[in-house]
């Protein structure tokens, strides 16, 4: 971050000024769930509040109350002082509330005039019709406002996943929003849009606009935050500033127990027989001559940038992608064939989009449990429920999956234990190498603690791990090796001692 | 947006869209296999001919646009086509006629979009259902048989012109300009994408997607019921079974005209390119003397041609 780290002023809370927005003992329960247990928290105009808290601490239910899609069961909202209620999203829109969601509200057809006026277009002569050149020059002018330069008659589907934010946060400032709430919106940015959309945060603060920010990352919540709300399991743990505090409290506070930020891990001091050997390995996908070794007990990491090919040779490997040329040796055979080969021999891939790749969302725990070992388990072919039932919570145990039963949805579970679900399901299979793709996106910090515990369990077992981040720290916490990817090739090996952000950074970048 | 914008010039053959390119090739193909297909009257009698199915269409890519279907729409058509016959053979009148045609058909779409969005029944299966009773209807008000002694005013509406041009053809014109002028310059049609782009977008705009999708499948039933007073006007009788095998073909012709099932990407103009494919395939094989049942199994195979087409094209 290249700014100043913005303080926050103390004497704002003893002014006279009510908060813009100020929640009191907001409660919503769902069947099963206290979703949200009498949370209060307010926010000022031109100030970041920070909310954090893990995967279902109630988070998403705040928000969508707040958008008017939920009703509070219980409690009062308060409005530059003033009693309210918010029961549509009529209601949210009056009061100047604009949140915008991870899964954006575009429509993807349409172009990014009609999409900032959706609902609000300039009536054209004839009724029904659009005036279209007022639509266009009113959303230019929005555009310009927050410092966009874009045609707004481009179709929103050609653009990235940058470029809609800004189109989100254009409707929003359009719709003259002066709480916006934003939620984890650095999630899917490269580290320069990221800094575009941190400076434009800056310039809606300077406007006087409230913005309630959720996030994960530390970096982020110390160098934008004013005020920081943790939230744990519906519950206000408490509000702190960024000054009095560290991130070592801040996870105390979200997962309530003392998680080790370094993920402590039995490093193998002779690591075992060689798994997989990869040489000279190029593939139409973008990369070539690849080699690299990994080993039974170990965590090999792959990094390098987003777009260096990392994703590619795994699913090169696995045989999700052909391969032009060079070897791959798994478990001292040559293996050439696609993923029905690769899962027969050993080998797991844990892709990183879980609910798309990794998982049927909608079936039960067990049934994705299994779905991988059927061969397995019914040579026959004849399907035996008593047996998956067996089967997966044996698994459910030994991979301390949080799930009711196992004939719950798996879309229900959260992150990390649809994480769990994944790595289960190839462990049932027999998989020996488990090939990792970001891991830990998008599951909260003491979920990903688990989950590496989980993976050191899994190599102290004799399998061996190979994993992709984009999380330097993680990679130099968790490996005992890894290899630097830069441009479709590998770039370097870093060994234990080696294994530094600095390093990393150093063989995955272009050096000048 | 720079990088694409250059991809395109780059490679201007790209720009031109693939219904176009399958419906050229069609036009070479017949126009060396089939005797008389390059006349001045074969192609009128193309257009003419298209102009039924134009209507069906049309609605029918809002539709899919909005991730639907409408698969009772060749039934309905059955229905008003026998209400156009039935009520200006008892009447005398072609405007009585054509107002119970529009009257029963927007009657069929607007249960279809209650079943849909109000009762949230997938559109596959209440269009499926809405069918049968379409076509039971149909097989109950005709007896099962034929209607005859259509008057004048209905048939002159297939054989008329105007100012030279055939009275279909621009009643189609019209149509299209309506439909084009709905899709693209009013609050409605935007809408219409957003219905399959993305619903939860509206209904933050607090907008109703139950009641624009319950709009988008009357306006289905309506056009099914002015395609009612082009087909009796066309056979000059009403026929328990004239609307068979509509549905597909309309679904066939926006498909082909690269309207895509999902996301709400659609295209009218495309869908219009579509219908003239079509056309001009089963025209083709009529001058050839090929029986009806490979023009259907033709049509078929010219949806799987075209999608396999743009998708080759997407791919380089």
């Amino acid at each position: 971050m290249s700014t100043v780290i913005s303080l926050h002023e103390p004497s704002r809370l003893n002014a006279p000024a009510p908060p813009l927005l100020e929640l009191r003992k907001i409660s919503k329960a769902f069947p099963g769930v206290r979703a949200l247990d009498e949370v209060s928290f307010g926010v000022w105009p031109g100030e970041v509040h920070m909310l954090l808290g893990e995967n279902g601490a109630g988070k998403s239910t705040l928000m969508k109350i707040l958008c008017g899609a939920y009703r509070a069961d219980a409690g009062e909202f308060f409005h530059g002082g003033e009693k309210v209620t918010i029961n549509s999203s009529l209601d949210a829109k009056r009061l100047g509330i604009a949140v915008i969601f991870q899964e954006f509200s575009l429509v993807p057809y349409l172009n990014i005039a009609q999409n900032i006026f959706l609902g609000r277009e300039p009536k054209g002569r004839i009724p029904g019709t659009i005036d279209r050149r007022k639509l266009n020059r009113d959303a230019q002018r929005v555009l310009e406002s927050i410092g966009f330069d874009i045609d707004p008659t481009v179709t929103v589907a050609t653009l990235g996943v940058a470029q809609q934010q800004m189109v989100e946060i254009a409707k929003a400032v359009s719709q003259n929003a002066r709480v916006l709430v934003m939620d984890e919106p650095t999630a899917a940015l490269s580290d320069r849009e990221t800094e575009l959309l941190f400076d434009l945060i800056r310039r809606l603060k300077a406007d006087g606009v409230a913005i309630i920010y959720i996030s994960h990352r530390m970096a982020e919540v110390f160098a934008l935050g004013d005020r920081i709300t943790v939230l744990r399991d519906g519950r206000r743990m408490g509000e702190v500033h960024p000054a009095e505090t560290t991130p070592d409290e801040l996870v105390r506070m979200m997962v309530g127990r003392n998680v080790d930020m370094s993920y402590p891990r039995h490093f193998a001091e002779n690591p075992g027989e060689v798994l997989l050997e990869v040489k000279g390995l190029s593939a139409p996908t973008g990369i070539s001559d690849i080699n690299l070794v990994v080993r039974a007990g170990e965590i090999v990491g792959l990094c390098g940038l987003v777009g260096s090919g990392r994703t590619e040779v795994v699913r090169a490997i696995f045989g999700a992608d052909p391969a032009s040329a060079g070897q791959i040796i798994f478990g001292g055979r040559g293996k050439s064939g696609g993923p029905d080969e690769a899962a027969r021999l050993g080998l797991a891939l844990i892709p990183e989009s879980r609910k798309s790749e990794g998982l049927a969302p909608a079936r039960t725990v067990g049934d994705n449990l299994v779905v991988c070992a059927l061969h397995k388990l019914f040579p026959s072919g004849l399907f035996e429920p008593r047996r998956v039932q067996r089967v997966s919570s044996d698994l459910i145990e030994k991979l301390r999956i949080a799930t009711p039963s196992a004939r719950q949805a798996v879309a229900l579970l959260s992150g990390g234990n649809q994480q769990k679900v994944v790595i289960g399901k190839w462990l049932a299979a027999g998989a020996r190498l488990f090939i990792f793709d970001e891991p830990t996106r998008g599951i909260d910090v003491g979920a990903k603690a688990e989950i590496f515990a989980l993976i050191d369990r899994l190599v102290a077992d004799g399998a061996a791990a190979l994993m992709i981040s984009s999380e330097q720290a993680e990679i130099c916490h968790v490996c005992d090796r890894a290899y630097v990817m830069r441009e479709g090739r590998i770039a370097g090996e870093l060994s234990r001692t080696e294994l530094t952000e600095e390093n990393i950074v150093r063989l995955g970048m272009h050096h000048g | 947006m720079g990088e694409a914008d250059l991809a395109v010039t780059a490679n201007p053959l790209q720009r031109i869209p693939g219904v176009a390119i399958v419906l050229l090739l069609l036009i070479a193909v017949f126009g060396v296999l089939a005797p008389g297909f390059v006349s001045a009257a074969n192609i009128a009698n193309v257009l003419v001919q298209s102009t039924l199915l134009l209507m069906l269409s049309l609605p029918m890519t809002l539709i899919i646009m909005t991730e639907g279907l409408d698969l009772s729409m060749g039934a309905v058509l059955t229905l008003t086509s026998l209400m156009v016959a039935i009520v200006s053979v008892a009447t005398g009148s072609m405007v009585l006629g054509f107002a119970a045609a529009v009257a029963v058909g927007l009657a069929f779409g607007i249960a279809n979009g209650c079943l849909i969005a109000v009762l949230g029944i997938p559109p596959f299966v209440a269009t499926l259902g809405t069918l049968g009773v379409a076509q039971g209807l149909a097989l109950i008000v005709s007896d099962g048989q034929s209607v005859v002694g259509i008057p004048q005013s209905v048939s002159e509406i297939y054989s008329a012109t105007l100012l030279g041009v055939p009275v279909p053809i621009v009643l189609a014109v019209l149509a299209f300009l309506i439909f084009h002028g709905l899709l693209y310059h009013t609050r409605f049609g935007t809408y219409v994408f957003a219905l399959g782009g993305n619903r939860e977008a509206l209904t933050y705009a607090g907008l109703s997607p139950t009641r624009l999708l319950i709009g988008v499948y009357a306006l289905g039933g309506a056009m099914a019921g002015v395609a009612g007073l082009l087909m009796t006007a066309r056979m000059n009788a009403g026929h328990p079974t004239a609307g068979l095998g509509f549905e597909f073909d309309a679904i066939a012709a926006v498909a082909v005209g690269g309207t895509s099932f999902e996301r709400g990407n659609g295209w009218l103009g495309g869908a219009a390119l579509g219908v003239l494919a079509v056309g001009v395939l089963r025209n083709g094989l009529n001058l050839m003397a090929l029986p009806s049942s490979i023009q259907v199994a033709s049509v078929g195979a010219l949806v799987i041609f075209a999608l396999f087409f743009d998708g080759l094209r997407s791919r380089s």
